[in-house]
């Protein structure tokens, strides 16, 4: 069963996509910030991470960087989720090495989840 | 929740009457619909007022007689100027004048300390924000770049220039006697009470020569001011940036509020820095020093 981490921290984004994937048989865990959402990363092992870019200790840019830099997480996908303008989200993908973005507000879960399951399938 | 209305009495209310989860999750609140949230938790809010030397006392909540939350503003004070920061209102109860109350709450709060000169950012392009402070007299002096770079970039500049390292007390003498006026954030206050605050003066073979200040944190660079004495600015920021960047190469890096006309810009370009947004600085009254 793929393994699935959301680091996110406002509660209905949090809410709206675990019931989405939880219908899809995923096992999913939850950060609400930066630094938890490093540590859930290296006890679950996951292998994907939906990762927010605002994060109310360090911004999810700087916790990108620390996820690429820990070789235990060498094979998780990052997948950036943000309302950002997306050519400056495309930059953040780039530069901080994530495997690739789903654009807020997130408006059909099936659209979504199936985003998920492209990345997790790359 | 309700949008307020219109007749209902709006209560402004010192912002030290609440903790900082209350301020936080207010704050989060007004900004979440931004395109660019930033939120903050307790501890990153905390932060910010003894950094920004914000003043809670004289900051302010707007709510309703009812405990309903509407928004919040705050006030950062030093010698002789004030930084309006953090306006904002929670997203149902916007264009109904609680900006402008608590905006003008705030000014109020700097008359009775006896301040005239205020400053504040503005995000670019946040148009209502930026039309509500030029109707109260603020006007533009320039705009401000919030740039980063990643760690995962490999840029490999150098440039051979002699570095030496200073301490927070160095660095703190070099800002007291910087010639710009700096935006808040990078003003050696900001500096004063902020952790882990260091330097490098670089000197250059061509005569080139300069510092620079920064904050380094558990997982993030910050907080840079750059000042040439002689020669290209361009080549001694670069030296100096390279020589941060190779002294601490994992780590990410935000610098905020760096102005467009800084003459050290083109070098952070060089070393891979992207700009992520701009802010307009707004000055009401005159800097007096």
């Amino acid at each position: 069963m793929p393994k699935i981490l959301l680091i996110e921290d406002i509660p209905d984004n949090v809410e709206l996509i675990h019931r989405a994937l939880s219908q899809t048989g995923f096992e999913i865990s939850y950060a609400d910030d930066a630094e938890t959402g490093m540590a859930m990363a290296l006890k679950t092992m996951p292998d994907l991470i939906l990762l927010d870019l605002g994060l109310p200790d360090y911004d999810g840019q700087t916790l990108a960087s620390w996820l690429r830099q820990e070789e235990r997480l060498s094979k998780t996908k990052i997948v950036v989720m943000s309302a950002w303008p997306e050519e400056a989200v495309r930059q953040v993908v780039e530069s901080y090495q994530c495997d690739g973005y789903i654009m807020k507000p997130i408006v059909k879960l099936s659209a979504f989840i199936s985003q998920v399951r492209s990345y997790l399938e790359k | 929740m309700l949008p307020v209305n219109q007749s209902a009495v709006i209560q402004l209310i010192p912002a030290n009457q609440y903790t900082f989860e209350q301020l936080a999750d207010i704050y989060n609140q007004t900004r979440i619909d931004y395109i660019v949230p930033m939120p903050m938790n307790a501890t990153r809010l905390a932060e910010y007022v003894e950094t920004y030397d914000v003043s809670l006392e004289h900051s302010l909540v707007a709510k309703l007689a009812n405990g309903e939350m509407l928004g919040v503003i705050m006030l950062g004070v030093r010698a002789k100027r004030v930084w309006i920061t953090r306006l904002g209102v929670i997203p149902n109860n916007r264009r109904l004048g609680i900006g402008k109350a608590l905006f003008n709450g705030a000014l109020e709060q700097a008359q009775k300390l006896s301040i005239n000169f205020c400053t504040l950012e503005v995000i670019k392009n946040n148009i209502p924000a930026h039309q509500m402070f030029l109707k109260f007299g603020f006007r533009e002096v320039g705009e401000l770049l919030v740039l980063r770079r990643s760690p995962l970039l490999t840029k490999n500049i150098s440039l051979p220039a002699n570095i030496q390292s200073f301490d927070k007390p160095q660095a703190l003498a070099y800002l007291n006697h910087h010639p710009v006026v700096q935006a808040w954030t990078n003003q050696y206050e900001s500096f004063l009470n902020s952790h882990e605050v260091a330097g490098f003066y670089a000197t250059l073979e061509d005569g080139s020569r300069g510092w620079m200040a920064y904050q380094r944190q558990k997982f993030l660079l910050s907080r840079f001011v750059f000042h040439t004495e002689a020669g290209d600015p361009t080549k001694v920021a670069l030296a100096l940036l390279t020589h941060l960047h190779q002294q601490y190469p994992r780590l990410d890096t935000h610098v905020e509020n760096i102005h467009s006309n800084n003459p050290h810009l083109p070098a952070f370009y060089e070393v891979g820095y992207i700009e992520a947004f701009r802010r307009i600085e707004m000055w009401h009254g005159e800097f007096t020093g």
